[in-house]
């Protein structure tokens, strides 16, 4: 049994010693006066009665000392010839010794029993206070209440004096501690490189940095930490350092194995308690980014509501203005529908940002949309020509779909090809079937996106390189992704075969099959019903 | 539209300063008001032929005063609304509005609007829905019922002359989807959306010139169809 699993010491004072050697005495005395009637048995059986009692009591240096004495008194009382310890028969030496080895071995097999059971109750204890803990960590009302309670839990029980927690942000960075020492400014070199590293790291009392891999094997096998003034190891949740914790002592370091084990579970409950608080952080963070998104949205509207009544002022009385033959009062009114479209943009991506444009997704036709989407750029293509080529033989395009949505989506997207591509190229509209998807396409003969921006033209307010002012919003496009993403589609940019960029807005296409066909009404007359 | 009555009802004077410019202009008598309980008592007694109703009243919702005066009048009511959604415009047509126009308008759309829904109240309902009707190249005679377009004749289903039907009589108005396919299956049950988007596109491609680009039956986008023709 090594050294460091030694049970506790039985607390035995001198009284108890010499009650025990009285008892020897007097058990000895008191065969000595009816010797002629015992034999070695006997005598055996009693000392060995003594012994055990001794070793039970007050442990094994009790029971070695008494199993002594009663062999030195066995001899000199009770084995011929009495009063020397010289012995007549040589045979009484196998008596003497098989006594003394009978002794000893008992006294060794009750310590190690008594130490067993010690180690077990030991163990017990620390599950009790894990188990307490845990349940402790999880019942606290506030994350942060948590790791402060375990932090005092580890300092208590591995009875160092400091004990801190520090707290990883995203990154490498230090967000903040916990402390348990407050009146102590520990090294934070230490604490950073374990938060940087992710490994452990040691300080001397001597004031020197261990800070290499053998430092964790340092403190998981619990060699030489009594130089350790302090060491410092990184906090992991899921293979992620979420913290640091420091433990130190100014006389030095020195843990038990057990205390060794309580630390490793204790700082698994630390790491979770930090997780704990980052997610309790997140959660709260992501509440109030709900709300300002809420109150920016309603902001909007109620700015874009309240815009509309002025402007239709505007346009009227600009409307009118120009009817008696100022040209200047057309631009008011062309200016005051670009404000408009502006503010509705706006809100539009408002909306999909903050996830409150909840699509009304119904079985949709396509070519019911580009029809829509054709008449509703009529009027601000000019001369150009819009293209729709959608295939004329059966089953017919359905998608599941937001109709409204959608052909704001694809109107963007005809806008968009007006404005980057030359005034006298026509723009191709169609619609067609993908696999799963109904894919509306907008193809245009513009320069095309080189392939760095193909990212960022999605992006809100951004504008195309080197394009000239084209007016607008620089919304269109979000607009239209975040439409197609709502409704489960996708939005994507392809180089056109011959030149320019076609613009492919994918949405769940619905199988022939699945579309059920109404019934023709009965034949004969059917009497129109009012609505 | 000489002489027609047309009442107006906003809160905002400046808006209904524009209205009546525009309805003027086109030879209207305007009456205005500001209320939804003066808008109540004018249209009782003013007996307007037409109704340009602001939902955003001081004193009662919009759709409320819609649906009041629909129970004892027929006159056409537009709704003038600042933005709102396809549903709160389905539920407008549906208590009653014949149409809708959004904040900010160009009085050129108002008129338009207005010109439209006074022609459609002149004729009788039973004459518009019974009439032989040319557009172009087509010709409809609802009661035969006949299609001929570029005097070949075309042959609709029972469905298709149902859905046509509904869409002349009531032409120059919007409908709504649930409006259309009450009026054509009834109450019957089904795929009430692929149902309807179905049939308009077997009609369209029946009797428009383009399907493509439809200029008979006009969709408006997440509220319904429109028959949309000039005698």
């Amino acid at each position: 049994m090594s050294e460091s699993r030694r049970p506790r010491k039985p607390h035995v004072g001198l009284p108890e010693w010499l009650g025990w050697f009285v008892l020897l005495g007097a058990v000895t005395w008191g065969m000595t006066t009816i010797r002629p009637r015992l034999n070695e048995a006997h005598v055996t059986l009693a000392y060995l009665l003594i012994v055990q009692g001794g070793s039970a009591r007050g442990g094994r240096p009790l029971g070695l000392a008494l199993a002594a004495v009663a062999f030195v008194c066995f001899d000199l009382f009770f084995l011929p010839p009495f009063g020397t310890l010289t012995l007549q028969d040589p045979l009484n030496w196998l008596v003497l010794v098989a006594f003394l080895a009978t002794s000893v071995l008992s006294a060794q097999l009750l310590y190690r029993a008594h130490g067993e059971a010690a180690i077990a109750r030991e163990r017990a204890a620390e599950i009790d206070k894990l188990a307490a803990l845990g349940a402790e960590t999880l019942n606290v009302g506030r994350a942060e209440e948590a790791l402060t309670a375990i932090v005092s839990v580890i300092r208590s029980s591995l009875r160092v004096d400091e004990c801190d927690v520090f707290l990883i942000d995203s990154g490498t960075r230090i967000a903040r501690a916990l402390r348990d020492s407050p009146e102590l400014q520990p090294d934070r070199r230490l604490v950073d490189w374990v938060a940087t590293e992710g490994r452990s790291a040691i300080e001397d009392l001597d004031g020197r940095l261990h800070a290499d891999a053998s430092a964790d094997l340092l403190i998981q096998s619990n060699a030489g930490l009594q130089h350790a003034r302090a060491f410092a190891r990184p906090l992991r949740v899921r293979d992620r350092t979420v913290g640091v914790l420091r433990i130190g002592s100014a006389r030095g370091l020195e843990l038990t194995p057990a205390q060794i084990r309580v630390l490793d579970a204790l700082s698994y409950y630390a790491a979770l308690g930090i997780e704990r608080v980052r997610l309790a952080g997140e959660a709260q963070r992501a509440i109030t980014l709900q709300e300002a998104h809420k109150a920016k949205d309603a902001v909007l509207a109620s700015v874009s509501h309240d815009l509309r009544t002025p402007l239709t002022t505007i346009k009227g009385l600009a409307h009118e203005i120009a009817q008696s033959g100022d040209d200047r009062a057309a631009v008011i009114e062309e200016e005051a529908d670009r404000l408009n479209v502006f503010v509705a943009q706006m809100l539009d991506l408002s909306r999909i940002a903050a996830g409150t444009a909840v699509p009304d997704i119904q079985p949709n036709e396509a070519e019911d949309l580009l029809g829509a989407a054709a008449q509703q750029v009529s009027g601000r293509l000019g001369g150009r020509e819009l293209r729709i080529e959608v295939s004329n033989e059966e089953p017919l395009l359905f998608g599941r779909f937001d109709f409204a949505q959608t052909l704001r989506a694809v109107v963007n997207l005809i806008d968009n090809a007006a404005k980057y591509s030359p005034a006298n190229e026509p723009i191709d509209l169609a619609a067609r079937r993908d696999g799963p998807w109904l894919v509306f396409s907008v193809a245009d003969r513009g320069a095309g996106v080189p392939m760095p921006e193909r990212e960022r033209i999605f992006e809100p307010f951004y504008r195309r390189s080197g394009s000239p002012d084209v007016g607008g919003t620089g919304l269109g496009l979000s607009i239209a992704l975040g439409i197609a993403v709502a409704q489960g589609g996708r939005l994507d940019l392809d180089d056109r075969a011959g030149g320019g960029s076609v613009f492919s807005l994918r949405v769940p296409g619905i199988a022939t099959a699945d579309l059920q066909r109404p019934t023709e009404l009965p034949a004969g007359e059917r009497e129109s019903s009012s609505l | 539209m000489d002489g027609d009555v047309v009442l107006v009802v906003d809160d905002e004077p400046q808006i209904r300063r524009v209205v009546r410019n525009a309805l003027t202009a086109e030879n209207a008598r305007v009456v205005e008001a500001a209320t939804a309980r003066d808008a109540i008592d004018l249209a009782a007694a003013q007996r307007p032929a037409l109704i340009i109703l602001d939902l955003g009243l001081p004193d009662s919702p919009g759709i409320d005063v819609c649906r009041e005066i629909r129970t004892w009048s027929s006159a056409p009511i537009i709704v003038l609304s600042a933005r709102h959604s396809d549903q709160e415009k389905v539920a407008l047509l549906d208590a009653g509005a014949d149409d809708y126009i959004t904040k900010p308008f160009s009085p050129g759309e108002l008129q338009a609007r207005v010109r439209a829904q006074l022609r459609r109240s002149r004729l009788a309902p039973a004459a518009s829905a019974n009439q032989v009707i040319t557009i172009g190249a087509l010709v409809i005679d609802p009661v035969k019922p006949s299609l001929k377009k570029s005097d070949a004749p075309v042959h609709l289903t029972k469905t298709e002359w149902e859905l046509l039907r509904t869409l002349l009589r009531h032409s120059g108005r919007t409908l709504t989807h649930q409006q259309l396919f009450r009026s054509v299956w009834g109450n019957s049950a089904g795929d009430m959306q692929s149902y309807l988007r179905v049939h308009i596109r077997s009609l369209r491609r029946k009797i428009e010139a383009d399907p493509v680009r439809p200029t008979l039956i006009v969709t408006e986008p997440g509220v319904g169809y429109r028959f949309e023709h000039e005698p």
